[in-house]
């Protein structure tokens, strides 16, 4: 072991702890609560500090696992494990109010520690193989946190977590094995030169191994069309897990993504545009299935397919700017950063509301907001920051990828032509992708719109409720209202702050992707870059008036509006296109090819014994030396079979003439030679003869 | 060491067998007493004999002049020997708990500890002439504990392991035969004796030669076409399913393939060959076959022994690399393979025998009545899929490097094959789990409260397995370093 080993205590400590913490549980259930906040606080801390006094720490345990692991803490990785540990924190003592009431808590505590070590050691890890490790086992222990209430639709839903995870992780794990075939190193920080090596001559493999680690990593943060498992598995896993899941185990995805963009096609057009692709379908559908979901907790989840879209968008951008791509990567990497945060406070406040409603329906929940002024003005922060609203934080890395795209437009214009394939050249194309990019980030503005009017402007369409609600003040103890406000304050002084808060982060973690600082510093509020916020803004409103308020809404005779689902029911590409090859046709057809294997072997014994090997048994055997009875008799039998056929259909004949002529015949043999061994047939032959001989004397 | 002294842990448990069988112990107890102490006096000898090897072969007598039976002790037999010395006390311990209320239990246990002796002969055996003497002898003595319960099921099975054994000793022995014929001297060299130089003509036979044994050996190793004994013989009692058939008798299967390859024929002759080609393919179809129908089997028992059955092939598939590093693949696995899957099946035995539950779907909420059976089987099923941190990730991944050491087309299926059959893996052991823990709800809880882990001598061996696959999954070096030793022939 080289190096410094606080890098493994960060990773293997909270793993740990969850065991003592399970331990703990067992005797005493508020010492284990708060045991768990305090490993989850030191350990936010200690990152935090880590971070501040700056430098590199790296760490290589050789001989663990087979190919050893190893791990390094440089800009990027220390900015993405401060947040992972800084919203595990703030989850933990959440978590302590939102399960009060809950069973296996022991289970959940021991799990979501595990989740946490793994989820550190991915961000820290400095190779492929440890990035994997980690990867599977926090897919594995995120399951259980999942799954923690135990209905059916949501073991239903962890079944689908669970096979993408697995199917993805295996994948994955393929593309790994191929690149280390082909380059020789997993070494992060090797792998960029190794691949710029071995890459002509390669390109098909580099290709297939990228796509499949893209399978893998993409899976995890939401890729379209691997998205299937984010808006089954969010609503149903408990509030804490369901942010921490949107906010930093999709962003695990995001670094595996990372690193096939900045390390394995640095700077590759095809690769670039591929990605950028995926990443407006998956923004697209994102936002289109929040607008219509009716469900608290999937329009989130949904709203957070649509972001990670966005970071995709930025990824591809990046790649595809190649040396001049200062702004995608700044806008990708504080658009993770920022989702993460954001995701926490929503997820949270989407929490308090289950904790009291134990209901997510829109319908359900209207209007419980109402006169709670906290909990408005967390969801309202959550809301303008993830809109892009100027001087909210999502503002800031919505517009950095935004104007990689317009960068990349006025490139074009100016006629560099930037990559060798035409559809990366046609500058109509870039418009249109930023129009959708404007579309989505408006998608985003309406669909909170959305759930902020139901939840706080709207009034429950039952009168008690909605008095029982007005009434309820006391809906979270103070441990939770601090975590909300805190988390909140820290959105809103990063939307406020950029130059002092986000452009530093930037700064950070550019280095991992290879990116510099640009050249000339972006003035956020500029009035080019206010449009593009305002566009969005105006559309936005557009689309809630038009597709929610006057599209989901239905006039009951009370003259109350009920929200209804617009969404086809059987537009879902998991009923309609995933399970029935996974569960139907794959294991027909395997189930059929193995049966045939089965018998192979089987079938050539059963063979040989209905044919050469043939087995004699009694009574079905026609004696044998009766060639004529056979001959005749089959030629009879034929004719009784064709009578049978056709005039005898109602009576048939029932005869075996081979078997009948047989019996005959050897009847007449027995008898013939019992008759020639006869003693009286000897006599009689004597006296025939003398007789004939009699004869011939009398007539000669 | 004087090198007769290897006769004796061959001899000492087929004597001791022999001698149970013929003055039975009624009471319980002391019948435990005696088989155990047997066993475990037996591996203390292995382990002595292993640890202070005699420098030179031990020569019995000769059938004829050119197949002479030798013993001998090198890097593959301390490592075989070694394993199975290891499982047999813990097994056996697991045994009288477990048989504990069946009928002619004196008879069982002889021919177990007999096997014991014979599984020590395969590992010793110093060429392939002792080899086939005692592979076939293991054929025999398993046969009436496979038989054991006497039912018309497992009769049909006894008669099928029987005709397939048969059917592929005679493969074996018409390998035996011709490559007696094509080497320069019968007994286990690393590299193989194979009279290359003067083959001339005849390689392609020496290759037909080498694919028929390899398939004759096969037969045990359950290599597709000749796999279909294995599940069948799952109606066994779990000890035998368990120690025979996922570690002494399908191992020895492997094992004669491993001596077949590397020592006989030799890997350099057969690397690249049409004969390499054809049996890597079967090894992959059975890979293939034995994940798939795991998934599809219900049958607690009859799963895992597909699992086995594709586990053996993952063995294979490292051997068939014909390369040191495809053998260390291989060793590897053997060792790690053994010991999770030896714990598997002691859990569905477990579970067996405390609720009487056999299928899959029976498990629902058993996890919190029996948590430490469900463990072990949480921490054997992870690392049968393969999961880091676990050992069965560190033996697959040194196979996937034995498969890539060249880049070819054949490397890249292969590591699709195993990725696929990890997948499978997943999904018919985890779902184990899942049953236990998460199904059902509380209804299935309160339903299998009555049941409860069974007595320490089932728990004792679970407990050490899972614990060294976890250990194995942290740190393998010691492990890893010591195959390389045996491939590289300087143990």
């Amino acid at each position: 072991m080289t190096g410094n080993p606080i890098l493994l205590l960060l990773v293997l400590g909270p793993m740990a702890a969850g065991i003592v913490s399970y331990l703990i549980g067992r005797r005493n259930k508020a010492l284990r609560d708060g045991f768990a906040i305090a490993v989850t606080s030191a350990e936010a801390v200690v990152m935090l500090l880590l971070v501040l006094m700056g430098g590199e720490v790296s760490l290589s345990v050789p001989g663990v696992c087979g190919m050893g692991l190893s791990f390094q803490l440089d800009g990027f990785r220390g900015v993405f494990a401060t947040v992972t540990a800084y919203m595990w924190m703030m989850t933990t003592i959440f978590s302590r109010e939102y399960l009060a009431h809950s069973r296996n808590r022991n289970r959940y505590y021991l799990f979501l520690l595990m989740t946490f070590g793994a989820t550190m050691g991915v961000f820290l890890s400095d190779d492929l193989f440890t990035t994997f490790v980690f990867f599977e086992l926090m897919s594995m222990a995120s399951y259980v946190t999942v799954i923690h209430d135990e209905k059916p639709e949501t073991l239903y839903a962890g079944g689908v977590y669970l096979a993408v995870a697995v199917i993805g992780g295996l994948v994955a794990l393929m593309g790994i094995f191929m690149l280390y075939s082909v380059t020789g190193t997993l070494q992060l920080s090797e792998l960029l030169a190794a691949c710029q090596a071995a890459f002509p001559g390669n390109e098909a493999w580099f290709y297939v191994l990228g796509g499949c680690i893209l399978f893998g990593f993409g899976a995890k943060a939401g890729m379209y069309p691997l998205h299937v498992w984010l808006p089954m598995a969010h609503p149903v896993a408990p509030a804490p897990a369901s942010a921490l899941l949107s906010g930093i185990i999709t962003k695990s995805g995001i670094f595996g993504v990372l690193v096939l963009c900045t390390r394995i096609f640095a700077e590759n057009a095809y690769w670039g545009f591929v990605i950028l692709l995926l990443g407006v379908v998956t923004m697209l559908l994102g936002g289109l299935l929040a607008i219509f979901s009716l469900d608290l907790k999937r329009t989130l989840a949904c709203s957070s397919m649509s972001q990670l879209g966005f970071i995709f968008v930025g990824m591809g951008m990046m790649d595809l700017l190649g040396e001049e791509n200062a702004l995608a990567v700044r806008g990708t990497l504080l658009h993770m950063f920022n989702h993460s945060n954001l995701k926490l406070v929503l997820f949270m406040a989407a929490g308090v509301v289950v904790m009291n409603l134990h209901k997510l329906d829109l319908n359900d929940i209207r209007g419980f907001g109402r006169k709670k002024p906290l909990l408005c003005y967390v969801f309202l922060m959550g809301s303008l920051g993830i809109g892009g609203i100027p001087l909210f934080n999502g503002y800031i890395s919505k517009t950095l990828i935004h104007e990689s795209i317009v960068e990349y437009i006025e490139l074009l214009e100016e006629g560099h032509s930037v990559v060798s394939f035409a559809a990366a050249n046609s500058a109509t194309l870039f418009h249109v992708i930023e129009w959708l990019f404007i579309i989505t980030g408006a998608m985003t503005v309406a669909y909170m719109t959305k759930l902020f009017v139901v939840l706080f402007a709207e009034k429950n369409r039952d009168r008690a409720v909605q008095a029982s609600f007005e009434a309820n003040t006391h809906y979270c103890n103070k441990a939770t209202a601090a975590v909300l406000a805190v988390s909140a304050t820290v959105l809103t002084i990063l939307g406020v702050l950029p130059y002092l808060t986000l452009n530093k982060i930037a700064d950070l973690g550019q280095g991992f992707l290879n990116g510099v600082s640009p050249k000339h510093a972006v003035n956020y509020f500029s009035l080019t870059n206010l449009k593009g916020g305002l566009y969005s803004i105006v559309i936005g409103a557009a689309i809630y008036l038009l597709v929610i308020r006057l599209g989901m809404r239905v006039k009951q005779p009370d003259r109350t509006y009920v929200y209804v689902n617009r969404w086809p029911k059987h537009l879902d590409l998991l009923e309609l296109v995933y399970r029935p090859l996974v569960l139907g046709l794959l294991p027909t057809v395997a189930g059929f090819l193995c049966r045939c294997l089965d018998y192979v072997l089987d079938g050539l014994v059963l063979l040989g014994r209905k044919t050469t090997h043939k087995q004699l048994r009694e009574g079905h055997l026609l004696p044998k030396g009766f060639e004529l009875a056979y001959v005749v008799g089959s030629l009879l039998d034929g004719v009784v079979a064709l009578l049978n056929a056709t005039f005898c259909k109602r009576n048939p004949i029932q005869a075996d003439f081979v078997r009948f002529f047989a019996d005959q015949s050897r009847i007449y043999e027995e008898t013939k030679r019992e008759v020639m061994s006869g003693v009286s047939f000897s006599l009689m032959m004597f006296g025939v003869g003398i007789m004939v001989v009699v004869i011939y004397l009398l007539v000669v | 060491m004087s090198p007769y002294f290897i006769l004796v842990p061959i001899l000492v448990p087929i004597l001791a067998g022999i001698l149970l069988m013929t003055f039975p112990i009624q009471d319980y107890k002391t019948r435990a007493a005696a088989v155990e102490t047997v066993v475990i006096l037996n591996t203390i000898l292995v382990f002595v004999l292993l640890l202070n090897r005699p420098a030179e072969r031990l020569y019995l007598f000769s059938f004829v002049e050119g197949l002479p039976l030798t013993l001998n002790i090198d890097g593959m037999a301390t490592f075989f020997g070694g394993l199975v010395a290891f499982l047999w006390p813990l097994a056996t311990l697991y045994t009288f708990e477990y048989m504990r209320h069946e009928e002619r239990v004196n008879t069982f246990l002889s021919f177990y500890t007999i096997t014991y002796g014979v599984t020590l002969g395969v590992a010793f055996a110093g060429n392939i002439v002792t080899m086939y003497l005692f592979y076939e002898a293991l054929t025999m003595v398993t046969l009436p504990l496979v038989i054991h319960t006497m039912t018309e099921e497992a009769q049909k099975a006894t008669r099928k392991y029987l005709n397939y054994m048969i059917g592929g000793t005679a493969f074996a022995f018409i390998g035996i035969v011709f490559y007696s014929l094509f080497c320069t001297d019968i007994e286990f060299v690393l590299g193989g004796n194979l009279d290359v130089a003067n083959l001339g003509e005849y390689a392609n036979i020496a290759l037909l030669v080498y694919v028929l044994a390899f398939f004759g050996f096969g037969v045990k190793a359950a290599v597709f076409p000749f796999h279909g004994w294995l599940p069948t013989a799952s109606v066994a009692p779990t000890p035998v399913t368990a120690l025979l058939h996922a570690v002494a008798v399908v191992k020895s299967g492997v094992f004669a393939i491993m001596r077949l390859t590397y020592f006989c024929f030799g890997a350099d002759f057969l690397k690249g060959t049409w004969a390499q080609t054809v049996v890597v393919i079967a090894v992959m179809v059975t890979i293939v076959y034995g994940s798939t129908m795991g998934v599809r089997e219900n049958h607690i028992k009859r799963r895992l022994a597909y699992s086995t059955v594709a586990n053996l092939s993952y063995i294979l598939l490292g051997v068939t690399m014909m390369s040191p590093l495809g053998l260390v693949a291989g060793l590897c696995h053997m060792f790690v393979h053994a010991i999770m899957k030896i714990s598997g099946f002691f859990c569905a035995g477990a579970v067996m025998h405390q609720t009487d539950k056999n299928y899959v779907y029976e498990l629902d909420g058993l996890g919190y009545a029996m948590p430490a059976t469900f463990t072990a089987l949480l921490i054997s099923g992870l690392s049968l899929t393969g999961i880091p941190l676990f050992a069965g990730f560190v033996s697959k991944w040194s196979i996937v490097q034995a498969l890539l050491e060249e880049p070819s087309i054949m490397g890249y299926v292969g590591v699709f094959v195993l990725l696929y059959s990890a997948l499978m893996t997943g999904i018919y052991m985890l779902s184990l789990n899942v049953r236990g823990w998460f199904s059902g709800g509380t209804a299935a809880r309160q339903d299998s409260a009555r049941f409860h882990d069974p007595s320490w001598l089932m728990l004792l061996p679970l407990a050490i397995f899972s614990v060294l696959t976890v250990a194995l999954g942290l740190n393998a070096q010691a492990l890893l370093a010591f195959v390389q030793s045996i491939a590289t022939g300087t143990f």
